[in-house]
């Protein structure tokens, strides 16, 4: 186990090290670059000669493999350089960009996952076949939205025609509804999907009819053993999820107005802002390291339980 | 709904009645993707009107007899934007699909059989691709390839390629450890028979779901795209940038934004429920 | 904090009291037409997040929004009379080739640090916004010309000393680019300036807090007591605090202001005027007098180097139907290069009448014949001309759009490119990628049309030693008006000298006028006084909100 482990610890920091190389590589694929868009800018009134200057300041005219070493080297001692089009440092940035999308994000990640089961469940277990067809349609429904659509949607429903929850100055809790609905429901929707299937292909392996012949209820037998089967292509998606949550929250923050990390990266790309794409790229990847690194060390033992149910041992 | 078709197959209560209106769906779902298909071979055989060129004075009406889904900004009738968008959004699902698709499931599956240090280094390669955050990703390929629809199918695909293979992996390696493939092998199977008989017939069905699933998401990526500013330059109509173009104008004009999104839903639950049904058949 | 508990107060009474206070609020808002009432915060939406609040960098209209509340400046342009009236400064003298400028300072001004706003202070501005600073990043403002030193007469003395003539500095000192900050602020550098609570001025509001990129509060400065010396009002502002929120979406801006969310939104659309004026809110809109909403040509690009080709797209162009299609009433059609509310405007719409049949006969005399897709070619090559649109400008998507359609219909195809802000910014100095750009400036004096066409400056035509190392246009006769205009120090012959720039551009079919930009903005029925100046740009100083 303490080898697995170290050998993982191990691969993980070759995937780091591997996403920073292509990001890096990436952004220098961009056909421009930060120092040009924010100084070139007809407004500012810089000549040819002074973007140059500023250039040299920021230290964006040493040769690529030089600035490869000094930016990783800086990323080591944690320190991501600075933002030209924000004109801060990236990690003052993060700091305050990062903890309202973890917020936003755990809470839709809450939220999906006990949406998508409660769905699953109903869906499996609802007394009319219409009724359980019309559940387990839901999750195709939920999912052929566009987030932005569905948020500028509930903003027109929720705030400016029934005028439950305001948009413009809402208390702290009141901020986080239609946000965190936002983000959660499109997320809901394949985890729902993947549950509904993995229960139902489930719940026809002979097993559970064993156990159901041994007096066992049907939601006894579906909790106990569809949910740890399901859990496996949950799991395995975890971190696609992950990826989806940015992804979500760059969307939800642009229609809310709120500050956060998905605003910070859409806005740098949109300006080529390389030192902040280059931090969020890792704190990303480490994010996703460490959840899959979770994920690959339990899902053995659910496998592996998985392969001995208690029903069939019967 | 993927587990209608199991249900009636597998569940003999549920009577002749019900498989009726369950085919019923189905003739729906493949007519709603023939009418599609139809616009995008066609599109000039179902509306008078120029998907792209406006009518000046003609701007911002109402759904009326002559417009069934309204004008947009310079006078350009919604819904012959709609059927002359269904070519760029069909052939951008499918092509997103595709890349995602063939590029993941050939990692996930050489991954899953080979095993060993060749699955570590694949695996490791798809983590990087996974640990770039997606949309990220998306825009920074679009900066690099271009704007167009199909730069932008590609991006949305490229994205996917990750989350297929881990995907199929899980599902080989699930499938490699049920009785009776380990039994195939066990039996003195080839490697390649058995996983071309057993493996991946088994493993291919979670991942078509997912496929279907991507087919749809695909058409809402791009929408995405669209409302961030990456999407197909105008005046091409295409759905999912008719929805982001359209939302500016929802508080004068709902149906700008409304219908497209419609017809992008009708779309999504059709190939899905198509998609679920081509499952179940060998 | 006192401004959002009053706020969500105002929210919660409001809907549950409206109809018991209807008529006594209406009764009391009457009354309180004659006599604004003070206190009360302001919500106010705007589109996108200031950038940096260098004063200078005031030309982005987000960033002047918040640099007009917290800065004065010199003089006052009056909005209707366009002339300079004291405001810091309590008289000026200037001789008589427009060298030396100098201003007696109003006494007692202090900055909101508590520093005295005198000579020292404003010399250290001027000197900062007339020769920029490499060290720190300072760019140099585009409206001050010529600028040489300043001198410390006495402490409420400051001369400025110019190497030319600089007709338009007194202008200048008006416009919003000018705003006086306290001379600390200035020995930061360039970048940090992004960061509001750094912006230490002498304005009638003070930077209270923010959240960057997503919230600005201002609180108003009590002991204010500088305004304009010719407005009606003085002394402190009648508003307790404003709120600044960004709010990217143009329908959840309006959606909150119809809800009763905000109080004032910017960059309302003009199809959605409508709506509001419906349930009898405000729309507010001010011109920004200069430059037009125009069409600028690159001549480096081979396809548009023809003038023929540049007068054709020029007679192809229907302004009148792009402004009745996706345009109100609040935005005039364009009927020169600067805007008819701008000074030295000519009229010149004889030169841009639409006519099909004249663009078409000159195509063909450039020797561009249809094709067979309808596109006209001419040596194999079509006739297939690219822009970007323009995120700032209204509408530009829909307007380029309207425009392709128009130039269809003489054979000429124009792509309109949808980018992100980096290749664009980076496609625009590329004349062959962009031979056609959307470009307007904002300011009430003849040296606009410098800031928009001279190499040095905008160089909106992208010529010889401009911002386009490649170049090899430069017109020569255009650059000598454009000094001259900046130079000459007898006023009638400046604005004759910025009539003679406008024909001439006009003539070469360098530009093709669409509409005059204007700042439009909406406001619920309680709020009153929101003031404009010169160039569209809000000031909330008069503004009052009547009790609800």
């Amino acid at each position: 186990m303490t080898r697995l482990l170290v050998s993982r610890i191990g691969q993980a920091a070759v995937v780091l090290l591997l996403a920073f190389t292509a990001s890096f590589l990436l952004l220098q694929a961009l056909p421009g670059d930060a120092i040009l868009i924010k100084y070139q800018n007809p407004e500012m009134g810089l000549t040819p000669e002074q973007i140059a200057e500023i250039r040299v300041l920021y230290g964006a005219d040493a040769p690529i493999w030089a600035q490869y070493g000094n930016t990783l080297w800086n990323f080591l001692q944690g320190s991501f350089g600075y933002s030209v089009q924000a004109g801060v440092p990236v990690n003052a940035l993060l700091a305050t960009n990062l903890p309202p999308t973890l917020r936003l994000a755990s809470l839709g990640l809450v939220f999906a996952v006990l949406i998508a089961g409660v769905l699953a469940f109903a869906a499996t277990l609802a007394p009319f076949a219409w009724l359980r067809n019309l559940l387990q349609s839901l999750p195709a429904l939920m999912i052929s939205v566009p987030v932005f659509w569905l948020g500028i949607m509930l903003i027109q429903i929720f705030s400016f025609r029934l005028r439950l929850v305001p948009i413009i100055n809402p208390s702290e809790f009141q901020a986080l509804i239609l946000p965190v609905a936002t983000l959660a429901l499109p997320i809901a929707a394949p985890l729902a999907q993947i549950l509904i299937r993995s229960l139902d292909e489930v719940q026809t392996q002979p097993f559970v009819s064993v156990a159901r012949a041994k007096g066992a209820s049907r939601p006894w037998v579906l909790w106990h053993h569809v949910l740890r089967n399901a859990l496996l292509p949950v799991l395995t998606i975890a971190g696609v999820l992950f990826g989806e949550l940015l992804a979500g929250a760059v969307v939800t923050e642009t229609v809310f107005g709120i500050n956060g990390l998905g605003r910070v990266t859409e806005q740098a790309v949109s300006y080529q802002d390389t030192a902040v794409l280059q931090a969020i790229v890792i704190l990303a990847a480490v994010g996703f390291v460490l959840i899959n690194l979770v994920v690959d060390l339990v899902a053995p033992l659910i496998d592996a339980r998985l392969k001995n149910p208690v029903g069939a041992s019967a | 709904m993927s587990n209608l078709d199991l249900f009636t197959t597998r569940r003999p209560e549920l009577g002749l009645s019900k498989l009726r209106q369950l085919d019923v769906t189905l003739v729906l779902s493949w007519a709603v993707v023939a009418i599609a298909v139809a616009w995008a071979v066609a599109p000039g055989l179902f509306t008078p009107h120029s998907g792209t060129v406006g009518i000046a004075g003609n701007q911002l009406r109402a759904p009326d007899a002559t417009h069934w889904f309204g004008t947009d900004e310079i006078g350009r009738d919604v819904l012959a934007r709609i059927i002359y968008g269904a070519i760029n959004s069909l052939s951008g699902a499918v092509v997103a699909v595709v890349v995602g698709f063939i590029g993941g499931t050939s990692l996930g599956l050489i991954a899953g059989s080979v095993g060993g240090r060749l699955d570590t280094i694949i695996m490791r390669i798809v983590d990087v691709l996974l640990s770039v955050p997606g949309l990220l990703f998306q825009l920074s390929l679009i900066i690099i390839l271009g704007f167009g629809t199909v730069n932008v199918a590609i991006a949305v695909g490229t994205t996917t390629v990750a989350g297929f293979a881990r995907l199929m992996r899980s599902e080989v390696i699930r499938v490699r450890r049920a009785d009776y493939v380990e039994a195939a092998f066990g039996s003195g199977g080839r490697f390649g028979a058995v996983l071309w008989r057993h493996v991946l017939p088994n493993s291919l069905g979670t991942v078509i779901a997912f496929a279907a699933l991507q087919f749809g998401s695909a058409i809402l990526a791009i929408s995405t795209l669209g409302f961030l500013g990456y999407g197909a330059p105008p005046p091409t109509p295409e759905w999912g940038l008719l929805i982001a173009e359209g939302r500016n104008y929802l508080t004068t004009a709902w149906w700008m934004t409304t219908f497209p999104g419609v017809i992008v839903i009708l779309i999504v639950l059709a190939t899905n429920r198509i998609s679920q049904s081509l499952r179940r058949t060998p | 904090m006192s401004l959002i508990s009053s706020s969500a107060l105002r929210r919660t009474v409001q809907p549950t009291l409206a109809a018991v206070l209807l008529t006594s609020v209406s009764a009391m808002a009457v009354i309180a037409q004659d006599q604004p009432v003070t206190g009360g915060t302001l919500v106010y939406l705007e589109q996108q997040a200031h950038t940096n609040l260098y004063p200078p960098a005031g030309g982005f209209y987000p960033n002047s929004g918040i640099l007009n509340q917290i800065t004065d400046k010199l003089t006052w342009q009056n909005p209707e009379t366009l002339q300079n009236e004291p405001w810091l400064a309590a008289s000026w003298e200037i001789n008589t080739d427009a060298t030396e400028y100098t201003f007696k300072l109003r006494p007692g001004v202090t900055f909101s640090d508590g520093t005295p706003l005198d000579a020292a202070a404003v010399a250290k501005n001027f000197d900062v916004f007339g020769l920029g600073n490499k060290e720190l990043g300072y760019p140099v403002a585009e409206a001050i010309n010529n600028y040489d030193h300043s001198e410390v007469i006495d402490p409420q003395t400051v001369k400025f000393v110019f190497k030319a003539p600089a007709p338009g500095f007194l202008q200048a000192t008006s416009v919003i680019g000018s705003g006086i900050v306290a001379p600390s602020v200035l020995e930061q550098p360039y970048a940090e300036l992004g960061d509001a609570t750094k912006i230490i001025g002498s304005g009638a509001f003070v930077v209270d807090s923010e959240v960057l990129g997503q919230s600005l509060n201002l609180k108003v400065r009590e002991d204010y007591a500088w305004g304009p010396a010719n407005i009606e009002h003085q002394g402190r502002a009648y508003l307790d605090a404003i709120q600044y929120i960004v709010t990217p979406e143009d329908s959840v801006r309006i959606g909150a202001l119809l809800a009763g969310q905000a109080d004032v939104i910017r960059q309302i659309q003009a199809y959605d005027e409508g709506q509001v004026e419906a349930q009898s809110y405000s729309v507010l809109s001010a011109p920004t007098r200069g430059v037009n909403n125009n069409a600028v040509f690159r001549p480096d690009n081979p396809l548009v180097a023809d003038i023929k080709v540049r007068q054709a797209l020029t007679a192809a162009t229907n302004s009148a139907e792009i402004v009745q299609t996706i345009f109100s009433s609040h935005y005039p059609q364009a009927t020169s290069v600067i805007a008819s509310t701008a000074a030295g405007y000519v009229d010149l719409s004889d030169k841009l009448v639409f006519d099909l049949e004249k663009a078409k006969a000159l195509l063909d005399e450039a020797g561009w014949v249809p094709g067979a897709d309808g596109v006209r070619e001419k040596d194999g090559v079509k006739l297939e001309l690219s822009v970007y649109e323009s995120l700032p400008q209204p509408q530009s998507r829909a307007t380029f759009q309207l425009l392709s359609q128009q130039w269809a219909q003489v054979g000429v195809k124009l792509n309109v490119l949808a980018g992100d802000a980096g290749s664009a910014a980076v496609d625009r100095l590329d004349p062959l990628k962009t031979p056609v750009v959307s470009a307007m400036v904002g300011r009430a004096d003849p040296d606009v049309i410098k800031s928009n066409f001279y190499p040095s400056n905008r160089d909106a035509l992208l010529q010889k030693g401009g911002l386009n190392p490649n170049a090899t246009f430069e017109d020569a006769k255009l650059n000598d008006l454009l000094l001259a205009i900046a130079s000459e120090p007898d006023n009638a012959k400046r604005l004759e000298l910025a009539g003679e720039a406008q024909v001439y551009i006009l003539d070469q079919a360098y530009v093709i006028p669409i509409f005059e930009e204007p700042q439009v903005f909406a406001a619920a029925p309680y709020v009153h006084d929101v003031s404009f100046d010169a160039v569209a740009r809000p000031s909330f100083y008069n503004t009052w909100l009547s009790p609800r």
